[in-house]
């Protein structure tokens, strides 16, 4: 966290390395967590109310495993929105864009997280889970392509 | 915040502090929901019980405690890194702390094994852990959350925080941290502190 707080030349230009490696893996990350729900039938509205209601739509999946399935993934976007948003905060791009960016990634998380459950409780609404798992991909992948480009550039303007 | 170079960082710190949050909540409702709320319920999880279900398997055991293995460790290095960072706490109260998060992480996971091949009255121990665990995590995200006040609460909630150090006393005044910018009439500039939890 030092080489945010405290920017120098020399240390932006040690730290430029890892910080991108560690952008690359965020990047396959999301890569995979769409492969993976690919592959689940969950990137389409019927697969999403399948896997989670059933085939038949009388199967809900349990309670309790919509919660461990929080409880997973809140610990993976938590870590990554700390990372990419503190990546941001530094990124010479005007304040509103990193807010911007910052807050949609929070808020498709926060949706992404809530969408099982709005699933199970309405019987429906899979594309309200492929639409939140999109927008969260797409807040991330535009974070780390912001992070990406702009790390270690000197500001543009005053407030950015 | 108490730092103004913290100032950037608010949105990622406030975000990072809402998905912990979400973490040990719905943490707690699963252990309520899978192991139960009393010691009886909890050895018959890990132990089985006669007609109702076998014992966990180590397998079982370890699909569950290699993950927290990993997890609870990091959330809490970066928990407490960002307390640290920030000096919202004082030196003592802050080793203490992270060795009850730590130590109470670990029992927990070990308790685990201990319930299921050692003795079943261990469930206490493994009850005991968790509410360590999660009321020593609600303190540190509470010290995060020190960092949402305005600096004259934040200061004053500090002081409450910590208790004072031995010799008792007022605490110390907070470090001035700052960019290295032109120092103030009358004030010899100096170089920025390194950050830390206050002395």
């Amino acid at each position: 966290m030092r080489f945010l707080v405290s920017p120098s030349p020399d240390l932006q230009d040690r730290v430029r390395p890892p910080v991108r490696w560690f952008l690359v893996f965020a990047a396959l990350l999301v890569a995979g967590l769409a492969a993976q729900r690919g592959l689940a039938g969950g990137l389409t509205p019927s697969g999403a109310e399948a896997h989670y209601l059933g085939a038949d739509g009388l199967e809900p999946v349990p309670a309790v495993a919509l919660w461990e399935e929080l409880h997973a993934n809140a610990f993976v976007y938590g870590f990554l929105l700390l990372t990419l948003g503190s990546l941001l905060a530094v990124a010479p791009v005007a304040a509103r864009w990193r807010g911007a960016l910052t807050w949609a990634g929070c808020a498709a998380a926060l949706a992404d997280l809530g969408a099982p459950f709005a699933v199970v409780a309405a019987r429906g609404l899979g594309l309200l889970r492929v639409a939140v798992f999109a927008a969260l991909a797409g807040a991330l992948l535009a974070s780390i392509a912001v992070s990406w480009v702009s790390l270690g550039r000197p500001p543009r303007r005053a407030d950015a | 915040m108490r730092d103004p170079r913290l100032d950037p960082f608010r949105a990622p710190l406030a975000i990072f502090l809402a998905f912990v949050l979400l973490q040990a909540g719905s943490g707690a409702l699963l252990f309520a929901a899978k192991l139960g709320l009393g010691a009886g319920e909890l050895a018959a999880y890990y132990r089985g019980s006669e007609g109702l279900r076998g014992p966990r398997t180590l397998e079982g055991l370890l699909e569950v405690a290699v993950p927290h293995l990993a997890a609870i460790p990091l959330v809490l290095f970066v928990t407490l890194h960002l307390v640290a960072f920030a000096g919202t706490v004082r030196r003592r109260p802050f080793v203490l702390l992270a060795a009850l998060s730590f130590g109470s992480a670990l029992g927990g996971i070990a308790a685990a094994f201990g319930v299921r091949f050692l003795w079943p009255a261990l469930a206490w121990a493994k009850i005991a852990a968790f509410v360590g665990l999660e009321a020593s995590l609600a303190v540190w995200l509470g010290l995060l959350g020190l960092l949402f006040l305005p600096r004259g609460r934040a200061a004053r909630a500090s002081r409450d925080a910590g208790p004072p150090e031995a010799g008792g006393g007022p605490p110390a005044p907070l470090p001035v941290r700052g960019w290295a910018g032109p120092a103030a009439p009358g004030r010899a500039a100096r170089p920025t502190p390194a950050p830390g939890y206050r002395r």
